[in-house]
């Protein structure tokens, strides 16, 4: 028997009309950027939205079959793939699975260091009763056994929480047989500006397997000026410290994350310099927050949004140099966005997780027992606005915390996909709601968005990073993509060291 | 006081509201209004009046510039609004697929997809089969 193909057309069959699947758009330069509901995009020439409302795109054009791709139209030769585009939605909202994974134990508010920018109300280094007790400490260490999270970070902080290093030690010793008992992986960071760093905590930290942060602001003049302490050495006990924790800890195990101040903007290249040269391969350049001691003190440490973004544009610049020149650094925040852009993955990162992933990612238990859905739910609450407080460990339970009339206050405003300006935003995928920082910034959760520093530093970077991507020039796509999969430019990386 | 007097004067833009929708006027507005102070005035059911008044008194943009910002960010929202419509019904099915996936709706979705092409195709791939998951 002759066994014949179908005719040609049966494999490759024009369709004679189209459907829209769900997209938002905007105008890109001379061209329209339209991203679906996973966050896939494509740019496509100035009209073509306009085309694909009124149906007379060609179905036979190149484009179309790009949109057909994208899950931006379907037809009646092909399916919308639906389960393959709800996968992908899913993939994309995977923050909101698997409970609470941070959780921040301020151990005491107390500190050594005087900071224009801090982000607590620091006590002096003798003002015990600013501790965290021994019960609170319990109570803390079981509520953060009671979420559901399979992995869960420990972070302590303070304060300074090396200045109250035995109750670093009693909540270690009290909280890995509770996690090896529940079947939790427990990752434990402390993070510390280094200063009472010593031998001994040094080497407790290895044994425990536990995890550095600390903070470098920059080289040393500008260090020492955002980071005053009595003997102005703030700069040289970091890298003491650092230096000392790379010796007895592993490398990978010492991060470091720096803070934009007023007295930064002018000095990103020396800022990131000062990372290069002390051998560090992630840079996070950061806005200040607007909590704290920084909204009381906003007109010394105040600059404009602009200057902002000067800075994070030239320093991103400066960094994609170093890296074409063979030196592996990542700037963190574009690595967040470009991984939310370019993959069907979301991130770890709170502040930038739509819902909100502020309690329902990170809890955090203050000294006194309080309980908040965020760092910064805390700063201001040490500014008597406890707006975001959420309890206390003593008197609630992990149900009680997230039904409380804050949580679920917050929970309203937490989502952009229903904000008013949001909703439409082709950048919704990619960004947050943060009903925190409109709170404290704009008094109001849900926020103003044509007036909203969150929003302006947010569309204006992601506007630069599209243009970056749209420009498509193979050197700087590949580092960027180095940092999105965690290779080098030039094949896998191996260790940061 | 002439120059200031020039920079305060409102730019007005018409609007055929059969075109853009009072909702689609007030979400353009509500971008600009950063920068402007958006008045709206109906002149009768079919046409708005929009007068910017600029915030900044010694703005010095382009008023016919401004006008043509604004109607394209209203035509925008228009189109916006046209896509909306045509998939909205298929957005929600999306997301409760999603989700109901991910284990985190009491109650699974129902029905099949709706759509016109669909419709004609019954043995299309967008049918929720009979709630599955239960």
């Amino acid at each position: 028997m002759a066994r014949v193909f179908y005719p040609l057309q049966h494999f490759d069959p024009t369709p004679t009309q189209f459907q829209l699947l769900p997209f938002r758009f905007m105008r890109f330069e001379e061209k329209e950027l339209l991203v679906n509901e996973a966050g896939e995009f494509l740019f496509t020439p100035s009209g073509t939205v306009r085309n694909l409302v009124d149906g007379s795109l060609e179905t036979n054009s190149v484009l179309y079959r790009d949109l057909k791709a994208k899950h931006l139209v379907y037809d009646d030769t092909s399916s919308a793939l639906l389960d393959v585009l709800a996968t992908k939605v899913r993939t994309k909202f995977d923050h909101i699975t698997g409970g609470t994974k941070l959780h921040i134990f301020v151990v005491t508010l107390r500190c050594d260091h005087s900071c224009h920018y801090c982000q607590v109300s620091r006590q002096s280094a003798s003002r015990a009763q600013f501790d965290m007790s021994t019960s609170t400490a319990d109570r803390a260490i079981a509520m953060m056994m009671d979420s559901p999270a399979q992995d869960v970070t420990l972070e302590i902080q303070g304060g300074e929480p090396l200045l109250a290093f035995e109750m670093i030690q009693y909540i270690v010793t009290k909280a890995k047989p509770l996690a090896l008992e529940k079947g939790k992986n427990l990752d434990i960071v402390v993070c510390s500006n280094l200063s009472h760093i010593t031998d001994d905590i040094l080497h407790y930290f290895r044994d425990e397997g536990i995890k550095v942060s600390t903070s470098l602001d920059g080289p040393a003049f500008l260090h020492n000026k955002n980071r005053p302490r009595p003997g102005n050495d703030s700069y040289q006990r970091a890298i003491d410290g650092i230096e000392r924790c790379r010796a007895v800890l592993r490398m990978e195990r010492v991060a470091a994350l720096m803070t934009t101040t007023a007295a930064s903007l002018d000095y990103v290249t020396e800022i990131v310099d000062e990372y290069v040269r002390r051998n560090f391969h992630s840079i996070f350049l950061r806005p200040i927050s607007p909590y704290g001691f920084a909204v009381k003190t906003h007109r010394k440490i105040g600059y404009e949004m602009e200057r902002f973004l000067k800075f994070y544009k030239d320093g991103l610049k400066h960094i994609l140099d170093i890296n074409r020149g063979g030196y592996r650094i990542a700037e963190v925040y574009t690595q967040i966005l470009l991984t939310k852009i370019l993959t069907p993955h979301s991130t770890r990162y709170v502040d930038m997780q739509s819902p909100a992933g502020e309690a329902w990612n990170v809890l955090v238990y203050n000294y006194d027992g309080d309980v908040y859905a965020s760092d910064e739910s805390r700063m201001l609450a040490e500014m008597n606005d406890r707006t975001f407080r959420l309890g206390n460990v003593h008197s609630d339970t992990r149900r009680s915390l997230f039904t409380s009339d804050a949580a679920l206050r917050m929970f309203h405003a937490a989502c952009n996909q229903a904000l008013v300006g949001c909703s439409d935003c082709a950048f919704q995928s990619y960004c947050a709601a943060d009903p925190i920082y409109h709170h404290a910034t704009q008094g109001d959760m849900y926020g103003n968005r044509p007036t909203s520093g969150f929003c302006m530093r947010n569309m204006s970077v992601l506007k630069h990073l599209f243009s970056i991507i749209e420009q498509n020039d193979r050197d700087t796509m590949r580092v960027l993509w180095s940092w999105i999969t965690g290779t080098t430019a030039h094949g896998p990386a191996t260790e940061c060291a | 006081m002439d120059a200031n007097s020039r920079a305060a004067a409102p730019i007005e833009v018409e609007i055929s509201l059969s075109i853009i929708s009072a909702e689609a006027l007030l979400k353009t507005c509500y971008w600009f209004s950063r920068d402007y102070v958006c008045e709206i005035r109906n002149r009768d059911e079919n046409v708005a009046d929009v007068f910017l008044t600029s915030r900044d008194s010694s703005s010095g943009s382009d008023p016919s510039s401004i006008k043509d910002s604004f109607i394209t960010a209203a035509m925008d929202f228009a189109l916006r609004e046209k896509i909306e419509a045509k998939t909205s019904g298929i957005r929600d099915l999306l997301l409760a697929k999603a989700f109901s996936e991910a284990g985190v709706l009491e109650d699974q979705p129902e029905g099949i997809f709706g759509d016109k092409i669909e419709e004609a195709n019954p043995e299309g791939m967008f049918k929720i089969l009979n709630n599955r998951y239960r």
